[in-house]
């Protein structure tokens, strides 16, 4: 196995890995849905704030998939480890 | 069986360079598609609004009229529910910001890379938020009670020091990953289904939908909101810290 195919199949696994970051966001999106239907479902007329609170919390929550999925576009694509080796030249 | 040359087909490119002014000062400068895209929507929008607000009456009697009403309407509220009456006078830079950002979003059904997928597009308006919020800070409490305000209680100065700086890197990663997380999705199932059923039609249409319009629009109103709290919540005055 060359240098640099090890270094791509680990870019390629590191993305995967990070992708991960989706468990904990997920959860708590699903728990704050969970909580605002309870909301909604003792006080219907405050159904519009209730919402809008919501998805700012979900969007809030959703940061650190975010991060995550930047983190993992950088290693498909800008590949910067395969080009520090490159660099390098090992 | 080989399954690199099938996967090379699909990949991620940045904005298409337009123009290239070569370096100045060790900086390239460039016109890239988001500038051109981004001047296209101020264009429309400019001519959009300036239509809409033409020849007003006190009491409306052109739909034209009810349509800019609703608007202005909507965005005073937003601004009246969460930065309260004190700070009313940012509600045409948040307006500005929030017509903005959908527009660019919206723009991806004009058959264009949406500039809201540009990293560099999204980190101007984070550092404008950055700059905003902590003018505000200096200016409402002065220059002693602003730099006091980063440390409270003592022990937690480094932390409060680095969370001023992520909050513009987190909203503005925020906002591009999403949008770009779109397009790319988007994009992958529009070449899965090119390559299988070689039609690639209806399944992206409610993705579509989903990704571009309403996370368009979300996401603007979340980096608007977020911009409305950080300056609001960067209120070092005396009368503000009482309460």
């Amino acid at each position: 196995m060359t240098n640099i195919g090890f270094v791509l199949g680990m870019e390629a696994l590191g993305a995967g890995l990070a992708l991960l970051a989706g468990i904990g966001p997920g959860a708590g999106e699903g728990y704050i849905g969970g909580k605002a239907v309870e909301a909604i479902a003792r006080q219907p007329e405050a159904s519009g704030a209730i919402t809008r609170t919501m998805l700012l919390g979900d969007v809030i929550a959703e940061t650190s998939t975010v991060y995550a999925f930047v983190f993992a576009l950088l290693c498909m694509f800008a590949h910067p480890f395969a080009n520090f080796l490159a660099d390098a030249n090992l | 069986m080989s399954y690199l040359p099938m996967l090379s087909e699909f990949s991620v490119e940045g904005p298409i360079v337009v123009a290239d002014f070569g370096k100045f000062m060790g900086i390239p400068i460039r016109l890239t598609e988001s500038i051109t895209v981004q001047w296209l929507i101020i264009l429309i929008f400019g001519v959009l609004f300036f239509v809409l607000g033409r020849n007003l009456e006190v009491k409306p009697t052109t739909r034209r009229q009810v349509i800019a009403e609703m608007i202005v309407g909507t965005l005073n509220g937003m601004v009246n529910d969460t930065m309260g009456p004190k700070y009313f006078r940012y509600q045409p830079y948040i307006g500005a910001l929030l017509m903005f950002s959908l527009g660019l979003s919206i723009s991806v059904y004009l058959g264009m890379l949406p500039p809201t997928a540009d990293i560099s597009v999204i980190a101007t308006w984070g550092v404008l938020t950055f700059m905003l919020t902590n003018y505000n800070r200096f200016k409402s409490g002065g220059l002693l009670r602003g730099a006091k305000s980063f440390a409270k209680p003592i022990f937690l100065l480094p932390s409060n020091l680095i969370s001023e700086i992520s909050n513009p890197m987190s909203q503005t990663f925020r906002h591009y990953g999403n949008i770009l997380a779109g397009l790319i999705i988007g994009g992958l199932i529009f070449w899965a289904l090119q390559m299988a059923i070689k039609i690639p039609i209806l399944i992206p249409v409610p993705l579509s939908l989903y990704f571009d319009l309403f996370q368009g629009f979300l996401q603007a109103y979340v980096f608007a909101t977020l911009t409305m709290v950080y300056i609001s919540m960067a209120d070092t005055s005396p009368e503000a810290e009482e309460a």
